[in-house]
């Protein structure tokens, strides 16, 4: 105890306070001299390209009433984007509900290879298929983790990778709520949906928008003022996955169901 | 006593400034080093990612693709109960099998005349939409006369414009 000894108290800092102000006021300014000299973000669009990002917001719907889980999407979305192996930047879950009791929830392969019926031995009274993917958050967790702005959101509202400057750590993956990032095996570094941002940015439709036949994906542009989903969006009743975590998701959905998470 | 010059006094003052500048030039040396070349461009990560994001290769074409060449199997499709299923989602991506720089045939489309794919979309489901037509196909099959082979479902029905 003898930091409380009277005797032996001493200054912890040998200077005076006038003279602490003084000092760190003047480190203060140095420091903002400092950042004077880093570069500042630009207010232009994608450099040299036919696309301006300014005019574009882009939302994601999903009809969970119209989707049938053959799993076109989740092949389209390999085939596309060349995603690894047992990796999955999108994929499509069944729910089975009985009146009573758990619910079965599976996605085999993702429903890569579709689904096969199963015997859950419950008396199902309501089932569906949900699918997933990023849901390109407002406020998402996974860029405010990343230690080195490796990921980070366009300002077309996509939430985007810099493979070239990942790291690999994993915090984005731990951090995601919904699961839609992974380790790519190949290149070391977080991997997850783009949102086809090579195909939206030359006005086409995602691939597992495009490939879907019956309808239950589509994309939608806030800044389109004919767009029929930001109409949905408008005129429906639709919900985002796990609203309580306020990220502010950009996917929605049409149909859900209060045991999906 | 002699008066001493002023200078003295503030040698700790220069030495402090010289050793601000040395820290100062090994920062903005490290920074120029370290720090990707468009980085801020527009926000705080590597602008150049964004335009290597965009410039991807594209492998789904889209229909319209397909009818540049196959334009009786297009307009027959076009007019049936598939209308709404891309040709894609059975075959695979157009880019597999021409190359869209080149616009040269690069490999065979595949061509799936199993069961299976029928299955991905018409087997019954208890959770497939009731009003979706779907089928216990074993059943359909035997019921119908047919023989339960792998690729029963194409002895009756044209997967371009099935009935």
């Amino acid at each position: 105890m003898a930091r409380h000894d009277k005797d032996s108290a001493r200054p912890l800092i040998p200077i005076s306070r006038r003279e602490f102000l003084n000092r760190s006021s003047s480190a203060l300014a140095g420091s903002m001299v400092i950042a004077l000299i880093l570069p500042e973000g630009s207010s232009a669009g994608i450099a040299g390209a036919d696309y301006d990002w300014d005019r574009h917001r882009w939302v994601y719907l999903i009809d969970t009433t119209k989707c049938i889980g053959c799993g076109s999407c989740v092949r389209a979305c390999r085939a596309e984007n060349s995603v690894p192996e047992d990796m999955y930047r999108t994929w499509v879950e069944r729910y089975e509900i009985p009146a009573e009791g758990e619910a079965f929830i599976d996605s085999p392969d993702g429903a890569e290879h579709g689904f096969d019926p199963v015997a859950t031995g419950l008396s199902v009274r309501k089932g569906f298929f949900v699918p997933k993917l990023c849901n390109h958050c407002d406020a998402t967790p996974c860029i405010q983790v990343c230690p080195v702005g490796a990921s980070f959101a366009t300002r077309d509202g996509v939430v985007l990778v810099d493979p070239e400057h990942c790291i690999g750590c994993g915090y984005c993956v731990q951090a995601c709520p919904y699961g839609s990032r992974f380790i790519n095996p190949t290149t070391h570094t977080a991997d997850k949906c783009t949102l086809c941002y090579h195909r939206i940015t030359t006005g086409r439709k995602t691939a597992c928008v495009e490939i879907c036949p019956v309808g239950a994906r589509r994309l939608g542009d806030r800044k389109n003022p004919d767009d029929e989903v930001i109409e949905i969006l408008a005129t429906q009743r639709v919900e985002v996955l796990q609203p309580e975590l306020l990220t502010r998701p950009q996917a929605f959905y049409l149909g859900l169901d209060m045991e999906v998470r | 006593m002699n008066p001493e010059s002023p200078l003295i006094h503030a040698k700790h003052v220069f030495r402090a400034a010289i050793l601000l500048l040395a820290v100062l030039i090994a920062m903005l040396l490290g920074r120029s080093l370290f720090v990707p070349e468009t980085w801020g461009e527009f926000g705080p990560y590597r602008g150049a990612a964004v335009a290597e994001h965009r410039d991807k290769p594209i492998r789904h074409g889209g229909n319209d693709s397909c009818a540049m060449c196959h334009d009786a199997e297009y307009a027959e499709h076009a007019g049936g109960e598939h209308a709404s299923v891309q040709c894609e989602s059975c075959h695979g991506p157009v880019a597999f099998h021409v190359d869209l720089e080149e616009g040269e045939v690069v490999a065979e489309m595949p061509v799936h005349r199993s069961r299976e794919l029928c299955e991905l979309c018409h087997l019954r489901l208890e959770a497939r939409p009731a009003d979706f037509p779907q089928v216990d196909v074993r059943e359909h099959v035997l019921s119908n006369g047919g023989e339960f082979t792998p690729d029963a479902c194409f002895e009756c029905h044209d997967p371009h414009s099935p009935i």
